[in-house]
């Protein structure tokens, strides 16, 4: 079949949809009267009480911080300041897709909007990434000098093997946890019961998007 | 505008262009329910952008600017969030078509099967180009320039004749 005939073919159907579709007046009058949202107008009120809690949440530990810094254990004080610094960055993603809500505006060009959609959805995998990256902490915020100076070698090696692992573990599911393993049987399990999919088939429209963008432009 | 001219001058616009709204969803969704879903999604946001459409564009640009991004966005919801509050139980758009089916049908069957399997930009540029859409207009819904339309253009053009002469 010719390209023509594929054109004339589509003509055809296009005059068959004039005669035959038909508007359902009193459906589509009842959308105009209800109080109707934006696509993404769900996403804020989360955000927001996030973005809220975060920094409420970082102020108070940057208090203990600031005001406990010369007498409380340095392990405390340096797993407070890590901790603080990685909810930082996740509260500037979440920050960062609240201005990509406001911006997303659907009446845009088809790739504008699409490549903010995707940017929003496809940051939720770094905040899960800089979260992976407290496990050490967790390991180490407890140690104290009177730990270190009765402890046995037990106790010792207990705990070289706990933070050694957690850290291993929190730098390869940082580097790891990706687009690219999403086919891994790890990454599934990990993720079995949240609602990846969305998250997942942006990134894959991201990369889309790029391809689309680029090809057929002299590089 | 009072709520009535507005509503009344929207409804107009939707039946000029169901069209396009009909195309558009039966691309993107192949299962009865989600269609109904998605054209009800698609006139919710269309009549929430009603009163921001800039004459600079044509109204036939606006509405498809509106439709691909809805549909676009529609499978990556996590739920199937409903705008209002009660799902309307009817659809918005129906087909009467009763003629039975000939080859022309099974012809078109096959193009629109081909849409579906699409990737999502493609299909859009691929409905705009079987719309006879120009350039200018092309790269005004999907927001590439006109000489990255007609590369394009020519790609599609490619894989449809690619797609027909394999079956």
């Amino acid at each position: 079949m010719e390209n023509t005939d594929i054109i004339n073919l589509w003509k055809a159907y296009d005059k068959k949809l004039e005669e035959n579709l038909i508007l359902n007046r009193k459906n589509a009058e009842e959308i105009t009267r209800l109080k109707v949202q934006s696509l993404l107008s769900s996403m804020k009120p989360m955000k927001i009480f996030v973005i809220i809690t975060g920094i409420l949440w970082v102020l108070f530990v940057d208090g203990i911080v600031f005001n406990f810094f010369k007498i409380a254990s340095p392990f405390l004080i340096g797993s407070a300041i890590i901790h603080v610094l990685l909810t930082k960055l996740a509260i500037g993603i979440y920050l960062y897709q609240l201005i990509l809500i406001y911006q997303v505006k659907i009446n845009e060009t088809v790739l504008a909007t699409q490549d903010k959609l995707v940017r929003l959805k496809s940051s939720t995998l770094w905040v899960a990434r800089f979260s992976f990256l407290q496990l050490p902490l967790w390991t180490i915020f407890y140690w104290n000098k009177s730990m270190l100076e009765h402890g046995n070698i037990w106790l010792f090696a207990i705990q070289f093997i706990f933070t050694v692992s957690f850290t291993a573990i929190s730098i390869w599911l940082f580097f790891n946890f990706n687009y690219e393993n999403r086919d891994k049987k790890w990454f599934r399990n990990m993720m079995s019961g949240i609602e990846w999919t969305p998250i997942l088939k942006s990134i894959e429209l991201y990369r889309e998007i790029e391809e689309f963008k680029h090809e057929g432009v002299p590089q | 505008m009072k709520p009535d001219l507005k509503s009344n001058e929207f409804l107009e616009v939707v039946d000029t262009y169901k069209g396009i709204i009909y195309k558009v969803a039966n691309s993107y969704c192949t299962n009865n329910d989600d269609r109904k879903d998605l054209v009800q999604e698609i006139i919710v946001q269309l009549w929430r952008s009603f009163d921001r459409y800039e004459d600079q564009y044509k109204q036939s640009t606006w509405i498809y600017r509106i439709s691909l991004n809805v549909a676009i966005s529609f499978y990556r919801k996590q739920n199937r969030r409903k705008a209002i509050s009660n799902p309307l139980s009817d659809s918005i758009l129906s087909f009467a078509d009763t003629s039975p089916v000939s080859e022309t049908e099974t012809n078109l069957a096959l193009l629109q099967q081909f849409i579906s399997e699409l990737k999502e930009l493609d299909k859009a540029l691929m409905l705009l180009y079987l719309d006879e859409k120009s350039h200018k207009e092309i790269s005004e819904i999907i927001g590439i320039t006109e000489t990255n339309v007609a590369t394009k253009i020519s790609r599609i053009k490619v894989l449809l004749k690619q797609k027909f002469s394999s079956r």
